[in-house]
């Protein structure tokens, strides 16, 4: 690798990069992502590298291990190009075959094909798989399109011509502008304008600026941040230049969870690269322009995702917000006029720079631009990371691209914006993902993690799991969020144990009002939504909780009074039997459940074959 | 030198110096924030939450605390509305649940008009307040005590459980301390503050800035003390 010295050098080194690329006449790409590889992927790609070599394929074909492609439950999974075909559930033993038949003579192996759980077809190119038609891809393509360890490979899709482009032509005013006229906003949950932050950043005064790149995601089910810098951290790298150049920061820095092992390893990976090529450090393409960045890895406080934590997490001390009457932007990290943007509004930095504001702005809704990932989890048929237009509505994700709820059940309602986000009910499924709609509808667009819940669900219990972390992860500092939230949780608690009274409710709605409005971060003022929303969607299950002792969706144990087998629907299978861990199940003249050996689990309704099971 | 500011609290102008505490000032000016974190001449943390006002910028009001609020010019807060008023009634009853035995904590209860609480009683001997941490790293420059642990795990601590070397016996975080005022000794209501405590919120509710000479105003300086000709405690 060499220093590139100036535009031009970058230029060439890219045509050079491309022409390398179309020496493979076949390409097998297979993903790398943290769930593939919790799918065994690793064992699969030697295999397959082997398998390559020894069938004499080596001059012809080119094997690259990607970013997470999205689809994660279908893994381990090979597209191969040109011809556009996508394998899913691989093992080593499909490995031969694979490089026999399809990379040697283009057969297509049908067995290994995705089939789709909604209209049963089987579909043999990726591109025609419903669940990618269907979504607006403009950051997750490029995780198929390059190997994350290599910056050659994002140099050769256009990496760094953005910066490039900001370092020869635009000034940094000229820069904020475009990204303010791009109308991007933060992706991290709150929504602020990033042309503006910037503005506000460069206008500070102070000795130092820094940028910083939040990836310290941890709400539950969410992956967008993780999956984006796993497998494209050059493209939050180009946009943390780019952004350092316009408010004029020498200095940036990453804070990553450690639990991300892979993300930590790749951007620490890319910026020694990106250090070697010139593109960071002391006047970066030849421009009088300096900057580098250091990667600081996170604890795991969820509390350290909000910003004042993370800077004082960032200077060595306890990760706790500070008052906010005075804003980042003016005094942040050493006191210094700081900007803090999440990975994915990084990410989207460049993209913008090279298609131009208006390429961004024409996406999306009036106040919402472009495109937003989401981390698609729950009772649906397709889960994983799913990116989509702004605007798109919950149903169109939920059951155009999710494919709806698994086994025939219906779904009840969506859980979006991570823990102290809300739950919104199957009637609302019309609204867009905008962030203002999301708000008014009680729940928020968070950084996009999106929970589906079907009828099994019962909200009470959400409600209550959702307290239960925030009460674990509430830093402790201020009253309303540490004594708040865990009253909070006890009141739940009760619900759900079949000891709530009517007043309680009204003290959670209450309670709930004083831990929004006296809280003092964002952690403590969303933190009542879980509970703000489903007494608002759901308010009948609440009270069948307290006035009828009885929980709708059964799953609260306390209020389960037992489970009985009809005698006339029950076909004796003893599925029943087997499954259950407490020996309830009495086995005599056909089947029957003893009522006080039974703990509720409710294992044989799930085992049992023919419904013969119901809760009384 | 600062440069000279008005704010206006509760209606009423008062003349200070760009980025002074607000909560001190309006204290200065002999209006009432009822507040327990908050040590004179001790970094503002923000923790407790009971001095929390409202910020009115146009249409919009914004409920923040006053001890880390930093005067503007200009700048209009409401100490005594309507929602500060309920905001800060349910976060005192938090604390007054967490750990009613002091005499600060139901002097505090009472001047915000809580006589009991609707949630259990826990009886606990430490509100979190972190009035010794602060004492002990900002004033005695010794930091031998620390807040440990996040949400319930969160307690005061001393290094690694020992008392190191720096730590000069000086006492003064039992000084500063509510926790270490004794309780009156009215017959205590189930669920709530003592009856004796309890009588005087009929007249804050009636005057809600009205001043009940609490115990915590009284050990630690409050102006309102001074202005009485009171001195602080011996």
């Amino acid at each position: 690798m060499h220093r590139l010295q100036d535009p031009v050098a970058l230029a060439s080194f890219r045509d050079a990069l491309q022409r390398e690329r179309t020496r493979f006449e076949t390409t097998v790409t297979m993903c790398a992502g943290t769930a593939c590889r919790a799918c065994g992927c690793l064992p699969v790609a030697t295999a397959m590298a082997e398998e390559i070599e020894r069938q004499g394929l080596a001059e012809k074909v080119g094997l690259r291990l990607t970013g997470c492609h999205g689809f994660c439950e279908q893994g381990p999974l090979v597209i191969i190009d040109p011809l556009g075909v996508f394998y899913c559930h691989l093992t080593e033993a499909d490995v031969p075959d694979i490089v026999a038949r399809t990379l040697k003579s283009g057969e297509v192996i049908t067995d290994l094909l995705y089939t789709d759980p909604v209209c049963g077809e089987v579909v043999t190119r990726e591109s025609d798989i419903p669940f990618y038609a269907a979504q607006d891809r403009c950051l997750l393509a490029d995780n198929r399109r390059l190997s994350p360890t290599s910056i050659e490979d994002y140099i050769a899709v256009g990496g760094y011509s953005a910066l490039a482009k900001v370092l020869t032509g635009l000034t940094p005013e000229a820069v904020i502008e475009e990204i303010a006229a791009s109308g991007l906003r933060g992706r991290g949950g709150g929504g602020y304008p990033t042309g503006r932050k910037w503005a506000q950043a460069r206008a500070a005064t102070g000795q130092d600026r820094y940028v910083i790149c939040n990836a310290d995601e941890g709400d539950p089910g969410a992956y967008m941040d993780r999956s984006v810098l796993e497998g494209n951290p050059h493209s939050v790298l180009e946009g943390m230049l780019i952004g350092a150049y316009a408010i004029g920061a020498g200095k940036g820095y990453v804070y990553v969870r450690n639990e991300y092992p892979l993300a930590v390893t790749h951007i620490r990976r890319a910026i020694d690269d990106a250090r070697e090529c010139g593109l960071l450090g002391k006047g970066i393409l030849g421009s009088d322009f300096d900057f580098d960045v250091m990667v600081a890895r996170g604890g795991g406080a969820f509390v350290c995702g909000e910003s004042t934590a993370l800077m004082a997490s960032l200077q060595g001390e306890v990760g706790e917000p500070r008052a906010k009457d005075i804003h980042t932007v003016e005094r942040g990290y050493l006191d210094q006029p700081t900007c803090l943007n999440n990975v994915e509004t990084w990410a989207n930095v460049p993209q913008i720079i090279q298609k131009g504001a208006p390429w961004f702005a024409a996406k999306g809704t009036e106040k919402s631009k472009g495109t937003k990932i989401f981390a698609l989890t729950g009772h649906v048929k397709n889960t994983g990371l799913v990116e989509v237009e702004m605007g798109t509505t919950l149903r169109e994700i939920i059951y155009d691209i999710g494919g709806g709820a698994q086994d025939g059940k219906s779904i009840k309602a969506v859980q979006t914006g991570g823990p102290s986000g809300g739950c919104v009910p199957v009637s609302q499924f019309d609204l867009p993902v905008d962030y203002e709609a999301l708000s008014a509808a009680g729940s928020m667009m968070g950084s996009g993690g999106m929970v589906v819940m079907d009828e099994s669900a019962c909200m009470v219990d959400v409600a209550r799991y959702f307290m239960a972390f925030l009460k674990d992860e509430s830093c402790g500092k201020c009253v309303p969020c540490r004594i708040g939230t865990d009253r909070m949780f006890e009141i739940l608690t009760d619900f759900t144990e079949g000891r709530g009274t009517m007043e309680q409710l009204e003290t959670l709605k209450d309670l709930a009002w004083t831990v929004s409005a006296g809280s003092l971060c964002a952690l403590g003022k969303t933190a009542p939504n879980p509970v703000l929303s489903t007494l608002r969607y759901f308010q009948g299950e609440y009270e069948a909780h307290i006035k009828d002792r009885r929980c709708p969706a059964g799953v609260c144990k306390a209020l389960v009074v037992g489970f009985v087998i009809d005698q006339d629907a029950c076909v004796q299978c003893g599925a029943c039997f087997e499954e259950c861990p407490h020996g309830a199940v009495i086995e005599d003249d056909g089947y029957r459940i003893d009522q006080g050996l039974c703990e509720h689990c409710g294992l044989c309704v799930d085992a049992c074959l023919s419904e013969a099971i119901s809760k009384v | 030198m600062a440069k000279r500011v008005t704010i206006t609290v509760d209606g009423a102008a008062i003349d200070t110096y760009e980025g002074a505490n607000v909560l001190e000032t309006a204290l200065e000016a002999g209006i009432c924030i009822p507040n327990l974190c908050h040590i004179p001449g001790v970094s503002p943390i923000g923790a407790c939450r009971v001095c929390i006002v409202e910020v009115v910028e146009g249409d919009r009001r914004r409920m923040t605390a006053s001890c880390t609020l930093e005067a503007e010019d200009g700048m209009v807060v409401e100490a005594h509305s309507e929602a500060v008023l309920r905001a800060r009634r349910n976060i005192v009853e938090l604390i007054l649940a967490e750990a009613p035995n002091s005499r600060a904590i139901q002097d505090l209860a009472a001047r915000v008009g809580v006589t009991r609480s609707r949630y259990p009683l826990r009886n606990k001997d430490c509100i979190l307040c972190g009035r010794c941490v602060r004492v002990c790293d900002e004033i005695w420059q010794s930091r031998s005590l620390g807040l440990v642990g996040r949400g319930g795990d969160r307690h005061v601590a001393l290094p690694f459980d020992t008392r190191p070397d720096l730590c000069k016996r000086c006492n003064n975080c039992i000084q500063v301390c509510p926790m270490t005022i004794t309780p009156c000794p009215g017959p205590m209501t189930e669920g709530g503050i003592c009856a004796l405590c309890a009588s005087q919120v009929s007249m804050v509710e009636d005057i809600p800035d009205t001043c009940i000479m609490c115990e915590l105003g009284r050990g630690f300086q409050c102006t309102r003390w001074q202005m009485v000709g009171l001195d602080a405690r011996v």
